[in-house]
């Protein structure tokens, strides 16, 4: 159950959060300026779509799955002190 | 960020910015295109007869018919944005009553650009009727070919692709075809 869980909700490290984040914005638009350029020079609004399509599907491909790339760099906790008594 | 509901979430809120942003790059482009097609328009020949009127049994209706010749070239106005072509023949004239007329008694959808070389000798497609049942009185119409752009994303636009030079009268009408 709890390893389903996890399958499901794919958590990626903080590292990985900003790499994502960068590659989707940053992606996502210059694909966009990219199929609207191409589209414009061989005059094909179909190519426009087509290209930004397939873009945006190999765009989702990477950052949706919990890739390892996205989980180098674990958050390493400091060891426990111990409970108060055992300090005493 | 942290979850695939996060990230689906982050990602298909930029995708419909950025689409949004597309399509309005799109429709801007449009205007760059501003060619304007060329052509001749050629009214053969205007007959008036009376009729009985559709709907009302005894109530007498002039029919205009209009014959004429059409060749213009279209295909400048196809550009990447443009989906079809509505072109029509227009007649606009005033009435007897001091209305301002204007009637498509012809048209064609062209959907690709092979097709937009129009080369047409024809009569009017459409029951050509004066609203006040007569022609008499009217002003010489101006007959006109124009033609509406459908853009995929965009604003519709208008243009007028030929005119005849002058106004042509309405002749009487007539009973019967002789």
């Amino acid at each position: 159950m709890t390893s389903l869980q996890k399958y499901l909700e794919g958590k990626i490290d903080f590292e990985g959060q900003k790499l994502v984040e960068r590659i989707s914005h940053y992606a996502v638009m210059e694909l966009a300026i990219f199929a609207f350029f191409l589209g414009f020079l061989f005059q094909s609004i179909q190519m426009t779509f087509m290209v930004f399509g397939v873009g945006v599907g190999i765009v989702l491909a990477i950052i949706i799955p919990p890739w390892p790339m996205f989980n180098q760099h674990p958050v390493t906790w400091l060891p426990s002190k111990g409970t108060k008594e055992k300090q005493q | 960020m942290h979850s695939i509901y996060a990230r689906v979430n982050n990602v298909s809120a930029t995708l419909s910015s950025t689409v949004m942003a597309l399509l309005a790059a799109i429709a801007l482009s449009s205007f760059i295109f501003t060619a304007q097609p060329t052509g001749s328009l050629d009214i053969a020949s205007v007959k008036v007869f009376a009729g009985e009127a559709r709907r009302y049994p005894h109530r007498r209706q002039e029919y205009a018919f209009v014959n004429f010749n059409i060749t213009a070239d279209l295909s400048p106005l196809f550009h990447w944005n443009t989906k079809q072509l509505f072109v029509y023949l227009e007649a606009e004239y005033t009435n007897a009553k001091g209305v301002r007329n204007q009637v498509i008694f012809w048209d064609r959808i062209v959907r690709r650009q092979e097709d937009a070389v129009i080369a047409v000798s024809g009569k009017n497609k459409y029951p050509f009727r004066e609203i006040s049942a007569k022609f008499k009185g009217s002003t010489p119409a101006n007959y006109t070919l124009k033609y509406n752009l459908m853009p995929f994303v965009g604003v519709l636009t208008h243009g007028e692709a030929v005119r005849v030079t002058d106004p042509i009268d309405f002749p009487l009408a007539r009973e019967r075809v002789e």
